[in-house]
């Protein structure tokens, strides 16, 4: 019903009004905090003491383009991952890259303390061993078939956290707290920095996906019938694949574990907005941005005084939403 | 003087795994031919049409298309050519007929290029050719399956190729849409290459039969040179009569089972 509302608009109107809502959220975003701002504030409209100068530009802006980032990136990842695979299930998560952003975490807060400003760098060469791993177990048993690489991904996963665990259990009590935050997910060390460097993978990422808009489409049908329109199948699963890893390598280091939304968003956006890739493309980025800044503005509001990570909220939200997806199934 | 042949197989012979799959295929096939492929499973139907996509190499001779070797043309180039109807599982996630039809689009245009309005016209007469005007929008998953190999027609000839492969096209429909789907392939004018199980929709339809048995051509001529009881009772090894089809003109093969004669 949705659909057939949204599609009854013109395209002008449907971009239009896909604006008007990201920009609510970002006001919200940004008014909303233990330090509130008024929205006329956030338009030039009255005066900001420093203090919420300060916090305004150096905490709550950084952390909304973060936000913005990382759920656009997450939900591309996730919609480029099933389509590619033919997977509804496919998640940037399932290649074990949260399991490796730890493992890389760990390693550069329990064995390399002195490092410690290069954690998320660790972290992030730490989902890219994940990736590696599971790209290299998985061609032994013909990675062209995405089960098995799924299958590689959460064996590589299981065995990350293994060891994670046993560096966990065999250090000092506290350095588990440190590592929480990549488990968890959080977007309170948000920087320009993160921003930086996202942004342009994310950014590459839209702008292949669109490009191979086509051929992503033909990926859909099946893998015969895509190479017969001239697509080259395993190549580009390929790419998307590597894209896919450095995206969300990028925005584990940065953020921590935030899941479900590489899952949630592209579903929410085929049963929103149709089906091709440029639909499904550009849904998910719109989307995945809309949600995790919401989602980051509610973890900061839900309590007073203290903020939930957001890995939590998110994966509440999400395991909602397929509760519902079931129910929704079931009764046909 | 004549045109040249779309396809030419010249002495080939595929092996895989050292199992011999096709042997000393010498054939040609001319312009706007309906050819059919026939013979039972294992006879090595698809993997020929498997060749002629470069999916598998000759083992040894070569496979021309339009007078050039197929190992020569890239992927891309082969697909401006070479369209394919192959059975489809239900898609996943669901695209509308129009996505489908202009995938079609992939082999001739640029990563950047967008659609045009005479693609959309040409969209729009390649589902009138298929009987689907005016069904762009609809949902492909929900299609019935008759319907979805039609949109897959449509998709072909959006292609513009100058050889349709059809990869048993009839599997799973009835009747009626197996009828349909043949007539609308042959009045596409192209030339077509159809691997078929149904001798009668192969004898109704097809200008020339291809008859395949362990990997070789055992006959090759019009549905009334290749239809023979005896031939057809050697290599489908049941009994089997042939009459006349009351609609077609065309020979009309009745099997039986072991002890039916």
């Amino acid at each position: 019903m949705s659909k057939v509302l949204l599609a009854a608009l013109p395209v002008s109107l449907r971009f239009g009004l896909a604006i008007l809502v990201l920009l609510l959220i970002c006001i919200q975003a940004l008014s909303t905090g233990s330090i509130p701002i008024a929205v006329s504030a956030l338009f030039g409209l009255t005066e900001l003491d420093e203090m919420q100068s300060t916090v305004l530009w150096q905490l709550r802006f950084p952390r909304l383009l973060l936000a913005l980032l990382a759920g656009s990136g997450l939900a591309l990842c996730g919609a480029l991952l099933q389509n590619a695979s033919r997977n509804p299930l496919a998640d940037p998560y399932l290649f074990g890259i949260v399991s490796g952003a730890a493992l890389g975490a760990t390693i550069s807060t329990i064995v390399l303390p002195e490092w410690q400003l290069l954690t998320p760098l660790f972290a992030f060469f730490g989902a890219l061993l994940a990736v590696f791993l599971v790209l290299v177990i998985g061609a032994s048993s013909r990675w062209q078939r995405l089960e098995s690489l799924l299958l590689c991904g959460v064996a590589v996963s299981f065995m990350l956290s293994a060891i994670t665990t046993t560096l966990l259990y065999l250090s000092e009590p506290f350095a588990a707290n440190r590592v929480m935050f990549w488990l968890m997910g959080s977007l309170s060390q948000a920087s320009l920095t993160h921003v930086a460097l996202i942004s342009p993978l994310v950014f590459i990422t839209l702008l292949l996906g669109l490009l191979y808009r086509r051929q992503l489409d033909a990926l859909v049908l099946n893998d015969e019938s895509a190479r017969s329109l001239g697509v080259h199948v395993q190549p580009l699963r390929l790419v998307i694949l590597l894209l896919c890893a450095a995206v969300s390598a990028a925005i584990v280091a940065c953020c921590g574990g935030i899941a479900f939304v590489g899952l949630m968003i592209p579903h929410l956006v085929r049963s929103l907005f149709g089906l091709s890739s440029v639909a499904l493309l550009l849904g998910s980025v719109w989307l995945g941005a809309v949600f995790l800044a919401s989602v980051d503005t509610l973890s900061r509001s839900l309590l007073p005084d203290q903020e939930l990570p957001i890995g939590v909220v998110t994966s509440a939200i999400g395991s909602l939403f397929f509760l519902s997806m079931l129910f929704k199934y079931r009764r046909g | 003087m004549g045109h040249n042949p779309v396809v030419e197989f010249q002495q080939v012979q595929l092996q895989i795994n050292q199992q011999q799959i096709l042997a000393g295929l010498n054939f040609t096939i001319q312009p706007g031919q309906f050819v059919a492929l026939l013979g039972p499973n294992g006879a090595g139907k698809t993997s020929l049409l498997r060749l002629l996509q470069k999916e598998y190499q000759p083992s040894s001779g070569q496979i021309l298309l339009q007078g050039k070797a197929i190992q020569t043309f890239t992927q891309s180039e082969l697909a401006a050519k070479v369209a394919l109807v192959s059975q489809l599982s239900g898609p996943l996630f669901d695209l509308t007929v129009a996505d489908v039809v202009l995938m079609g689009l992939i082999p001739h245009k640029a990563l950047w290029q967008t659609n045009t309005e005479q693609d959309l016209q040409q969209l729009k007469h390649s589902l009138e050719l298929v009987g689907l005007a005016n069904k762009e929008r609809y949902s492909f998953a929900h299609l019935s399956g008759g319907e979805q190999q039609r949109v897959l027609l449509a998709r072909a000839v959006m292609q513009q190729p100058v050889l349709l492969l059809l990869d048993e096209p009839t599997n799973h429909l009835d009747l009626y849409y197996q009828h349909q789907v043949l007539r609308i392939a042959k009045a596409l004018n192209i030339t077509v290459i159809a691997s078929i199980h149904d001798l009668n929709l192969a004898s109704r339809y097809c200008d020339r039969l291809l008859l395949l048995n362990q990997g070789q051509v055992v006959a090759d001529g019009n549905a009334q040179q290749v239809l023979t009881q005896d031939l057809l009772t050697q290599v489908f090894r049941i009994p089997c009569l042939i009459d006349q089809n009351p609609f077609g003109n065309c020979p009309r093969v009745s099997f039986g089972y072991k002890d039916d004669l």
